[in-house]
C-alpha cells in the first residue's frame, strides 16, 4: 500500500489491505488483533501502530514523500480463504467483478509474458 | 500461478505453479553451436519441474467432483499450504510496490534502488526479479526478452540466480498434488 503520510483513513486502509478497524481491534476474516491505540484523535489510523501490531513492514522514501506498507507477516500469506471482490477490467475495457462468477468454479491464473 | 475458487467464493487451493501443458522450451535441442551461456540456460530450463499432466488431471477431477475431489482443500489446509510470510517478505513486498509506483510516476531510475532492495529482502521471489530484469532487457513496445541475460543494472541474471538457488529443479512453487 502506497501512502503519503503515516496516518490513513480506516476505509482506505481496509480497501487496500482487507483489515478493518472495529471496536475489538483490526480484523480480517475471522481474525482480530487488539490495537486500542491505533485510532488517532482525528479518526485516522496510526500506521506505525498498525504496522507493529500486524507485522507490516514500513518503507519510507523521503525524496518523493512516500511511504510503502507491506502485507501482514509472521504467519502464512493467507489469513482467510474468503476471496475478496477483486476489481478487474475485461478485454473490452469494462469493469469486471470477481463476485459476478459466484455459483461457478473459478480457476484464477496470473501470468506474465516474461 | 493459479488459485482455485469454489462456487461460494472460497479458495480451495492456494497459489501454486499451474501449467497444464509442458513448455515448448523443454524440447529445444542443446547443440554445441549454441553459445555456452545459452547451453547452460536451456540445461536449467529442461530441469524445471513439469507437473502439467497431473495438474490438468487435478483440475478436471475438481470440476467433476467439487468438494469431494481429493485435490480440493478444506479452509485450514489452504491456509497451512499457503506460503510462509516472514517480516523480510513483507518488507520486500513494500519495496517492490514502491518501486512500481515510482516507475509509473517518476521513471525507472527512481524505481531501481527499491527493486534491488526487494530482490535482496526476498531472493526467492522470481516475480520481483523478472519484472525488474525485463524492463532492462526489453525495449519499449517489443516482445519480452525471456532470456534476461542483461545484468549491468542488477549485477545478476536469470541463469545465475537459478543456479545459485538450487538449479532449475528448485524453480517455482511445485503444486502438492
Amino acid at each position: 500500500m502506497i501512502l503519503e503520510s503515516l496516518a490513513v483513513d480506516p476505509a482506505t486502509f481496509a480497501d487496500a489491505t482487507g483489515w478493518e478497524s472495529k471496536p475489538e481491534g483490526l480484523c480480517k476474516g475471522d481474525q482480530c488483533v487488539p490495537a486500542p491505540e491505533a485510532v488517532t484523535a482525528d479518526g485516522l489510523l496510526d500506521v506505525t501502530v498498525v504496522a507493529d501490531r500486524l507485522g507490516m513492514a514500513i518503507v519510507e522514501d523521503p525524496d518523493h514523500g512516500l511511504v510503502a506498507l507491506g502485507p501482514e507477516s509472521g504467519g502464512r500469506a493467507l489469513t482467510t480463504t474468503t476471496v475478496p471482490d477483486l476489481p478487474f477490467t475485461d478485454a473490452d475495457g469494462n469493469p469486471f467483478s470477481l463476485s459476478s462468477l459466484h455459483g461457478r468454479k473459478v480457476l484464477l491464473v496470473a501470468w506474465a509474458s516474461w | 500461478m493459479a488459485v482455485w475458487i469454489d462456487e461460494t467464493g472460497t479458495l480451495v487451493r492456494p497459489a501454486e505453479s499451474a501449467s497444464i501443458e509442458p513448455s515448448p522450451m523443454r524440447a529445444i535441442e542443446i547443440t554445441d553451436d549454441l553459445p555456452e551461456r545459452m547451453q547452460m540456460l536451456f540445461t536449467e530450463v529442461k530441469k524445471l519441474p513439469d507437473h502439467a499432466e497431473d495438474y490438468r488431471a487435478a483440475i478436471v477431477d475438481w470440476v467433476e467432483n467439487g468438494a469431494d475431489s481429493r485435490f480440493a482443500m478444506a479452509p485450514h489446509e489452504v491456509l497451512e499450504a499457503s506460503q510462509p510470510r516472514p517480516l523480510d517478505h513483507s518488507r520486500a513486498a513494500a519495496l517492490f510496490e514502491l518501486g512500481c509506483h515510482l516507475h509509473d510516476t517518476v521513471g525507472k531510475d527512481a524505481a531501481v534502488p527499491f527493486w534491488k532492495q526487494a530482490h535482496a529482502a526476498n531472493p526467492e521471489n522470481w516475480t520481483y526479479k523478472r519484472q525488474a530484469w525485463t524492463l532492462e532487457s526489453t525495449p519499449p513496445g517489443e516482445a519480452s526478452d525471456m532470456v534476461q541475460e542483461v545484468s549491468d543494472t542488477y549485477g545478476t541474471t536469470w541463469l545465475d540466480d537459478v543456479i545459485a538457488n538450487g538449479g532449475g529443479e528448485a524453480y517455482g512453487i511445485t503444486p502438492a498434488l
